[in-house]
C-alpha cells in the first residue's frame, strides 16, 4: 500500500517536472527541473530495489552531467529562441502528435504482453542473504560483466580526452579569421585583433571590404561579425 | 505491496515519450540535450523494472552502464555544443545548417 502511495508521489514529480523541463523557456530553468526529475527517478529506483543505481544515478547525473550543463549555459551566449511561441509551427504540431502515437503502441504492448526471460538468482531472500542490493550488483558486475565493464573505463577515458580536444580554442579558425595580424605574434586566442589593415582585407575578404571600407576605424573583430 | 511492473513501465514510456517530445519541439540545442538525458533515464528505468520482475541483477548492471556511456555522452556533447557556439555564435538548431549552402 505505501509502495503505490510512493510511486504515484514520485512517479508524478517525475512526468511533471520533465514536462516542465519541455516547456521552460529559459535553458537555466529547463536545468533545474531536469535536477528535481532525476532526484524523483533516484526515489522511483530506491522502490524499485536499486539502491546503489539510485546513489550512483544521484552522484553522477545531478552531481556531475548537471554541473556540466550549467557550465555550457554559462559558457554559451544564450539566446531567447522563439520556442513555444513561434518559430516553427510544423514541428509544434508534429512533435506532440507522434510522440502520442509512440506512446499509444508502447501502452498497447506493455498491456497486451510482457515476454520475461527466464528468473535469475537474485530473489530478495537471496538479495538479503548476500547482504543486500550492492553486493549482489557486484557479484553480477565482476562476474558476468566484467570485460563489458572494463571497456566502459575505456569509453570514459576516450570520452574525457574527445572532450578535451573539442573544446578547445579553435585554432584554424582562428588563424583563418585573423588573416589580417599576420605580422604579429598571436597566441591562439579566438578574440578579437586590434590590428585592422584593409588592405589586407582587400586580399581575402572582398564582401566585407565593400561594406567596412569607408569604417577604418572599427577593429577587425567587429568588422568580421558582421 | 509494490505497484506492477506494467506501472513502472508505464511510467517509463511517459518519461521516454516527454523527452521525445522535448527533442522534436524545442530549438535549443541545450534542452535537447536535456531531453536525451530525460530518455536515457526513462530507459534506465525499464531496465531496472524488467530485472527485478526476474529478480536478476543484470538489469540494475545495464543501467550502470547507461549511466556511464550517458556521462560520457554529455561531456562529448557539451564540448561540441561550446566549439559549435564558439564557430558559429547561436545555439538554435535551425539556424545550424552549414552543410546546406
Amino acid at each position: 500500500m505505501s509502495g503505490d502511495i510512493f510511486f504515484a508521489i514520485f512517479g508524478g514529480l517525475a512526468a511533471l517536472t520533465s514536462l516542465l523541463v519541455v516547456l521552460q523557456r529559459n535553458p537555466t530553468h529547463s536545468a533545474l527541473f531536469l535536477v528535481m526529475s532525476f532526484l524523483n527517478v533516484a526515489c522511483i529506483y530506491v522502490l524499485l530495489g536499486a539502491e546503489f543505481v539510485a546513489v550512483t544515478q544521484i552522484i553522477v547525473y545531478t552531481g556531475a552531467v548537471l554541473v556540466l550543463f550549467l557550465f555550457a549555459i554559462m559558457l554559451v551566449r544564450m539566446e531567447d529562441l522563439p520556442e513555444m511561441y513561434g518559430g516553427h509551427p510544423v514541428q509544434r504540431f508534429v512533435g506532440p502528435i507522434l510522440g502520442l502515437a509512440l506512446f499509444l503502441e508502447i501502452l498497447a504492448v506493455i498491456l497486451s504482453t510482457v515476454p520475461l526471460g527466464a528468473a535469475g538468482p537474485f530473489t530478495p531472500e537471496n538479495i538479503t542473504a548476500l547482504g543486500g542490493n550492492t553486493q549482489a550488483l557486484g557479484r553480477s558486475l565482476y562476474g558476468d560483466f566484467l570485460v563489458p565493464f572494463e571497456i566502459s573505463s575505456l569509453v570514459l577515458l576516450v570520452g574525457a580526452i574527445g572532450a578535451i580536444v573539442l573544446a578547445r580554442p579553435d585554432y584554424t579558425a582562428s588563424r583563418d579569421r585573423e588573416i589580417g595580424s599576420l605580422f604579429t605574434i598571436s597566441l591562439g586566442h579566438p578574440q578579437e585583433s586590434t590590428i585592422a589593415t584593409p588592405s589586407v582585407y582587400t586580399v581575402r575578404r572582398d564582401e566585407q571590404l565593400i561594406l567596412h571600407a569607408e569604417e577604418e576605424t572599427e577593429t577587425a573583430g567587429e568588422a568580421i561579425k558582421r | 505491496m509494490h505497484p506492477g511492473l506494467e506501472w513502472y513501465l508505464s511510467l517509463s514510456a511517459v518519461l521516454f515519450v516527454i523527452g521525445l517530445i522535448g527533442v522534436l519541439t524545442r530549438r535549443n540545442v541545450l534542452v535537447i540535450f536535456m531531453c536525451v538525458e530525460m530518455m536515457l533515464n526513462a530507459v534506465n528505468i525499464s531496465f531496472i523494472a524488467f530485472g527485478r520482475a526476474i529478480s536478476s541483477a543484470t538489469g540494475q548492471v545495464f543501467a550502470l552502464f547507461v549511466i556511464t556511456v550517458a556521462a560520457a555522452e554529455a561531456a562529448v556533447g557539451l564540448a561540441i555544443v561550446i566549439a559549435l557556439a564558439r564557430r558559429q555564435d547561436t545555439v538554435d538548431v535551425g539556424r545550424i545548417d552549414t552543410l546546406r549552402e
